[in-house]
């Protein structure tokens, strides 16, 4: 379940210079324990997008700096921290692979084409799981690790993929479908 | 999905490092950066439009106060003077405003030029007695003083109101004294004298007539032509209603408070309009605006699932 209950400084005014750093030091207590309470969902998150440990734990770094800038925007009303990080975290892995694309489409200019960055699940994945998570793409782990590894609503998970509650519920079947058509035979056999 | 497919999925997929975990616990230990006051659209949105109302009602209440402290002018002594103006502008039509008084002020047609003259009365009559007399003696004065009777209109759909219409033709050196004689019937309402120059046109037809060299037909015709205008120019014609009808009385002129918000009224009505007119101009504008805002969005979003489908 998404945890709602510690405020951002959003929509209080500082009446006072001792009630604005009173107020600046709850919110950075607050934001220390929901960092440490949401870092291994965060990190989850990014490793099934990049399906790169490396990766994501740079990203993950990335993802609680932005959201200490911001945290004073943070609205708990509009959602709970979970939600909002996994936004954040998309966000910067977006960034990242924009970046990626562009450096790729710089190199293959002068270079022969780079054959991509490779998927390197960590061992943690059994054989089985990783073998078939290899096969789905991005879009496909990302809605798998919002609604199954973190357990989001519908309406979180497609509020972080910026879809319709529809549309995230219809990705996840037909993800899951290809899924367990990978690992089924594996565990049978 | 299989509940083992799902177990597995939670149970395989590894918590952040140790090293990651004391990373953010070094920027979570980082002092947040103070809030930065942005000045959004939707802030600027919230000030800028009750500033806006406000300057538009202190705008049209300002206006309203100051016009409303100006006297403001009967409408009767505007129309006066341009009629003057209009007077005085031309030689060849004399246009009197009308005026209720008691006697009327008949302007005197030239006895040395041939002129239209045309008068208009309007007489009020206590009841339908006085309207039957006043009507009779209407009649008998157009016949002493050389005139006729072109045509009357008597009615009393009422049993206490009633109006008649006549319409006589009175030669012209006698229209005052029976413009005076009308006047005398009951109060004056309105009136209105109307003296058009016709000498310049005679005198065309006769210089005409004397350089024709035409047949007799044409000349003829000139002549006619002549003749008849002479016939017109030697009667007036008087149209005088007589009625038992009250005039409506005029609406009291409204007090400054009611010309201040009236005013005000005014001038919020005309920055609505050109609020409304702004709008209507820049409305195809702000559609492709958002159309191109969506667009855009629409785009990066299929951008970014085709970078996460390639991932």
């Amino acid at each position: 379940m998404p945890n709602q209950r510690q405020p951002g400084v959003t929509g209080r005014a500082a009446v006072t210079y001792t009630e604005c750093v009173s107020d600046l030091a709850n919110a950075h207590q607050s934001f220390a324990s929901t960092a440490e309470e949401h870092l291994d969902d965060v990190y989850r998150y990014l490793l099934y997008v990049t399906a790169n440990p490396t990766t994501a734990e740079d990203l993950t770094s990335e993802t609680f700096e932005r959201a200490l800038k911001r945290w004073s925007r943070f609205d708990p009303k509009r959602g709970g921290a979970q939600t909002w990080l996994c936004q954040l975290a998309r966000s910067a892995a977006l960034d990242h692979f924009r970046a990626e694309d562009r450096r790729r489409r710089r190199e293959e200019r002068v270079a022969e084409p780079d054959r991509g960055t490779e998927i390197e699940l960590p061992d943690e994945f059994g054989p089985v799981l990783r073998q078939a998570l290899r096969t789905l793409s991005g879009a496909e782990r990302e809605v798998i690790a919002l609604r199954v590894v973190l357990e989001l609503h519908t309406q979180e998970a497609a509020r972080v993929l910026g879809i319709s509650a529809t549309a995230c519920t219809t990705r996840l079947a037909r993800a899951l479908e290809k899924l367990e058509k990978k690992v089924r035979p594996r565990l049978v056999a | 999905m299989s509940p083992d497919l799902a177990t597995a999925l939670r149970e395989e997929t590894p918590n952040a490092p140790v090293e990651l975990r004391e990373r953010v616990t070094r920027i979570a230990a980082t002092p947040p950066p103070l809030p930065r006051r942005t000045l959004s659209l939707r802030r600027v949105l919230v000030f800028a439009a009750p500033v806006t109302v406000a300057a538009s009602l202190a705008l049209a209440l300002a206006v309203g106060i100051k016009t409303a402290a100006v006297p403001s002018k009967p409408a009767t002594g505007a129309k006066v003077a341009n009629l003057e103006r209009q007077f005085r502008a031309t030689d060849q039509a004399r246009t009197l405003a009308p005026a209720p008084q008691r006697s009327a002020a008949v302007p005197a047609p030239s006895g040395r030029r041939a002129q239209n003259v045309q008068a208009n009365l309007r007489i009020l009559v206590d009841d339908t007695g006085d309207l039957s007399a006043a009507t009779q003696r209407a009649l008998r004065t157009t016949s002493r003083l050389g005139g006729y009777v072109l045509a009357v209109d008597y009615g009393t759909p009422e049993a206490t109101e009633g109006t008649a219409t006549l319409r006589v033709r009175i030669p012209v050196s006698r229209v005052q004294a029976a413009i005076v004689e009308f006047s005398g019937l009951g109060r004056i309402l309105a009136q209105q004298t109307q003296i058009t120059d016709v000498q310049q046109q005679l005198d065309e037809l006769t210089r005409q007539i004397r350089q024709a060299k035409g047949g007799k037909a044409r000349i003829a015709a000139l002549r006619r032509q002549r003749t008849a205008l002479s016939r017109r120019a030697a009667y007036a014609t008087v149209a005088v209603d007589l009625t038992t009808y009250q005039p409506q009385k005029k609406a009291a002129s409204p007090g400054r408070l009611d010309r201040a918000v009236e005013d005000a009224t005014g001038i919020l009505a005309a920055e609505l309009a050109i609020a409304a007119y702004a709008l209507i101009v820049a409305s195809p504008f702000l559609v492709l605006l958002l159309a191109g805002l969506a667009g855009n969005r629409a785009y990066r979003r299929y951008a970014d699932q085709r970078l996460l489908e390639r991932a």
